[in-house]
């Protein structure tokens, strides 16, 4: 068992069970609330690669006691208000998508699946708003969407398998983010369980000068600091036009610079990435005016004319500094972009691969890429470390790390750690953050505080406050 | 050539590595794979369901089945975990790990959105099979397996015979009605029969027609599955057809890819019909009514047939055809698949409700073209006007005008 979760388990006796188990039914019905094998199992993981170990051996680890499926804000109010009560402790759980362990239930307990929570209650096309319960797959909302002919342009690599909920409480971001922004920029109002049950609901404003958000405290708490319920969220028309787009570089500074200029215009095409050589023989091998060199990858869409516009200006930026390859690479990113193979090809090959993505200023990113790439390979094993940056700002960019490698003399999780501990040095020194949008689970908990210095000490003081019984997602983000 | 190509990167990467970590993954590369695996022999694909088990579970926003029921378990990638757990015996087969397999349509949805093209309810057939092999398969299912041993159909009706053209042992062509088209839908048998007569087309059927054996083949029955292909298989060597024709989708399927393969072609009704439309052998009036085409499962993506049937209906005059937000490949599961409605009737019903609230935003009469989706989808919902293909086109023949019954 890896030491981040070699914790005690709640020491509820099984006649106290007993009594819990009645009390959940009672709040929300015996038809949502499970205490079977199978379902203890199902939900005893995430997508933390640590866990394909565990899958790979057979190992079962943290199974919950509970699994509660409510339909309704006042269902999970009911639930935060029995564990509060019962002092066992309480997991939210929407697709399981999350690659640093945030949605495992390291101390057993109940796990909140948000799931039967799926509904769309409004399409505001005047306001251009959306709002929906938590538990609604991100595909199927934006397929609603664009039924009614709009778009969210939030599409994350776990766009067909992660929850509205999921992607919020992480603060995730999607392929399009350059023109759509992260989730949380998307966020207008929530509505939230905290973790003594009170449900807390903010206005649905642009924007407001009323002290301050207080419900933005959780976007990114990872289900510690209580549980979204419902979200109203920003869209826009579906774009009239898009336009594919891609040019080769020299080098990835030549295409970083090329890119921040492109920004500093004021122009923001909904998708740009930049692949450094690796990964562009990786991922684009079969074109040739990019051998050896490094793929940006342009998606503009919007209304026809500024579409035109940005096409114009983003051709004139690049022609100088690279080879135009057409729409083609781009083509192929959009059709292979949610195959996600690595783990099913690797992982059974004792391979340990994971990616890591973190976001710095431009006058610091060369010195970052560089220095995380060179940390990586240094311990012995890697021997793939790659980079692409695919989210950008006038300010600065996520680079989007990749490594592989073979533990030599050491176990599969010491190694896996022993990247992870270069990597968030390096990220740290070169004066990045460590997370632009996967978020901290288990895998970054101990990095946080390096991370955030005093903050960190602000953030226990309101979790404590909020929930001071430690309740609600114990042992995630080193709260 | 494409696969070393795509992998050059990696050969040229692991050129470049020092030597302790060239030897290691030479090691990984040979041998770490097989200490995951199950010892034993399985019939389940004990190294693809692995590979499933280790997805994100990209298909899962298209699953019918987690769609209604909203649990991990019963996630695309949740039941191949728990089917690898089971296989390396790190979990028992009890009850509830074993039912999720069970709780399963075989609509193919996830087949579309696997990189590696796997089918969750292709993969758990292999896991049911060894269910059943260890004697564990839920009781009630044993008792279903009985009963179609003894009738030779699911249904209770036991017919198992359309008792037409008896003595015509030979023809180039046989048609293979289905038990569900004989038991419950006899009015489609009537209506193909009578398009192949208006066509003239020369045909016969099989004396003693037993089940195809889907639900046998699905529910892991492996080997009873086998005695019903075997009959059938006899039965239609005798006629020595040329082609098959079938009206349920699902026949078709275990007829083409699951039998051995014959010398004969298997075709689903739709296919048929529309080559006797083009080639101008029957000729079709005017039908007045807006419909919209339910795609069944199994024809639009176990055998890739989805544009047969709307050109069927659009060679048809006046008529007007909607389609579903969910068609064709996207279709949505009737709930009958995989013997669903067998094994778990409540969940089979749920699914139904789903698939008929989409349909019925678009029109309260529904074309399709196979007899179980019919059942399904009239019991979730018996406001709605359901038609085969076989009937609109029939409709068509005799310019009844508005409706086929």
């Amino acid at each position: 068992m890896p030491s981040e979760i070699d914790r005690s388990k709640g020491s509820k006796t099984e006649s106290e069970k007993g009594k819990i188990f009645q009390r959940l039914c009672s709040a929300i019905g015996s038809e949502n609330v499970s205490i079977q094998e199978v379902d203890k199992v199902a939900y005893s993981r995430d997508y933390w690669p640590i866990t394909f170990r565990w899958l790979l051996e057979g190992k079962i680890f943290t199974l919950p006691d509970f699994v509660c499926w409510p339909t309704s804000t006042k269902e999970v109010s009911d639930i935060v208000k029995i564990a509060c009560e019962e002092k066992i402790p309480i997991t939210p759980f929407g697709e399981g998508s999350g690659v640093l362990g945030g949605a495992i239930p390291i101390d057993g307990g109940i796990i909140v699946d948000l799931k039967r929570m799926n509904k769309i209650s409004e399409i505001n096309d005047q306001n251009l708003t959306v709002t929906a319960q938590a538990g609604i797959n991100l595909t199927n909302l934006e397929t609603e969407l664009n039924r009614k002919q709009y778009t969210m342009g939030h599409f994350p690599q776990s766009f067909h398998c992660s929850s509205l909920g999921g992607n919020l409480s992480t603060r995730a971001a999607g392929e399009f983010s350059t023109k759509y922004g992260k989730i949380d920029d998307m966020v207008i109002s929530l509505e939230a369980v905290l973790p003594q049950g009170e449900i807390i609901k903010s206005k649905n404003t642009p924007k407001s000068s009323t002290g301050p958000a207080v419900e933005r405290l959780l976007l990114g708490g990872e289900g510690t600091l209580g549980i979204i319920t419902e979200a109203t969220l920003k869209i826009w028309p579906r774009p009239e036009k898009t336009v594919l787009k891609s040019y080769s570089f020299e080098n990835v500074q030549d295409g970083l610079d090329v890119i921040r200029n492109i920004l500093r215009k004021g122009l923001f095409p909904a998708v740009i990435r930049l692949y450094d050589a690796l990964e562009t023989e990786r991922q684009f091998s079969q074109f040739s005016q990019a051998r050896n060199k490094c793929m940006l990858i342009l998606l503009m869409q919007g209304s026809e004319e500024l579409v035109e516009l940005e096409q114009k200006v983003t051709e004139n930026l690049c022609k100088e500094h690279a080879i135009d390859c057409g729409e083609e690479p781009a083509h192929h990113w959009l059709e292979i972009r949610f195959n996600v193979k690595e783990a099913a090809d690797f992982a059974p090959k004792d391979v340990i691969f994971d990616t890591i993505e973190v976001s710095v200023t431009w006058d610091k990113s060369m010195n970052l890429y560089n220095s995380m790439i060179s940390a990586m390979k240094k311990i012995n094993g890697v021997f793939y470390a790659s980079a692409h940056a695919s989210h950008f700002y006038p300010q600065g960019v996520c680079f989007y790390f990749t490594f592989a490698g073979v533990p030599i003399k050491t176990k599969p999780e010491d190694f896996y750690r022993k990247v992870w501990d270069v990597a968030m040095k390096a990220t740290l020194d070169a004066g990045g953050s460590i997370s632009h949008h996967h978020g901290i689970g288990i895998m970054r908990a101990s990095w946080l505080s390096a991370e955030l210095g005093q903050s960190m000490e602000a953030l226990k003081k309101i979790k404590h406050a909020l929930d001071p019984e430690n309740i609600m997602n114990p042992g995630k983000m080193g709260l | 050539m494409e696969k070393i190509r795509k992998n050059t990167w990696l050969v040229k990467l692991i050129a470049k590595a020092n030597l302790s970590t060239k030897n290691q993954l030479v090691k990984s590369f040979l041998s770490s794979e097989k200490k995951y695996l199950p010892k034993n022999k399985l019939e389940a694909n004990a190294k693809n369901v692995l590979k499933c088990a280790l997805c994100p579970n990209m298909c899962r926003f298209d699953c019918p089945v987690l769609k209604a029921e909203k649990s991990e378990a019963l996630s695309p990638s949740g039941k191949t975990r728990v089917a690898h757990l089971l296989e390396i015996d790190k979990l028992d087969y009890s009850r509830d790990t074993v039912n999720v397999f069970y709780d399963d349509v075989d609509c193919d949805a996830c087949k579309q959105w696997c990189p590696f093209g796997f089918s969750v309810g292709e993969l758990s057939v292999g896991v049911k099979r060894d269910i059943a092999n260890k004697g564990l398969a839920p009781k009630a299912l044993l008792a279903v397996k009985e009963k179609i041993l003894e009738q030779h159909t699911v249904y209770p009706e036991r017919i198992t015979s359309l008792n037409i053209n008896q003595k015509k042992k030979k023809s180039d062509l046989l048609y293979f009605a289905g038990c569900t088209t004989l038991n419950k839908r006899k009015e489609i048998a009537a209506a193909t029969t009578k398009i192949f007569e208006t066509a003239g087309v020369d045909f016969t059927v099989l004396q003693e027609e037993w089940c195809c054996g889907y639900p046998l083949h699905v529910l892991g029955f492996q080997k009873e599955f086998q005695t019903f292909a075997d009959h059938n298989l006899k039965s239609i060597k005798e006629i020595g057809c040329k082609t098959i024709v079938c009206s349920c989708p699902s026949c078709a399927y275990m007829l083409k890819k699951i039998y051995p393969k014959g010398k004969y072609e298997v075709k689903h009704t739709s296919q048929f019909f529309w080559e006797l439309i083009k080639n101008n052998k029957l000729s079709l009036k005017e039908v007045d009514g807006e419909f919209v085409f339910h795609d069944p499962c199994a024809l639009s993506r176990k055998l890739e047939v989805y544009e047969e049937p709307r050109q069927i209906l659009r060679s048809i005059p006046k008529i007007t055809i909607k389609e579903a937000y969910s068609n064709k490949k996207n279709t949505q599961c009737c709930g009958r698949g995989g013997g669903l409605g067998i094994a778990n009737p409540r969940l089979s019903l749920q699914l139904a409700k789903n698939r008929v609230s989409q349909l019925k935003e678009i029109s309260n009469s529904v074309v399709t073209a196979c007899p179980s989706c019919e059942l399904a989808l009239k019991e979730a919902d018996e406001t709605i006007e359901m038609l085969d293909l076989s009937e609109i086109i029939l409709a068509a023949l005799n310019n009844e005008g508005q409706r086929a019954r």
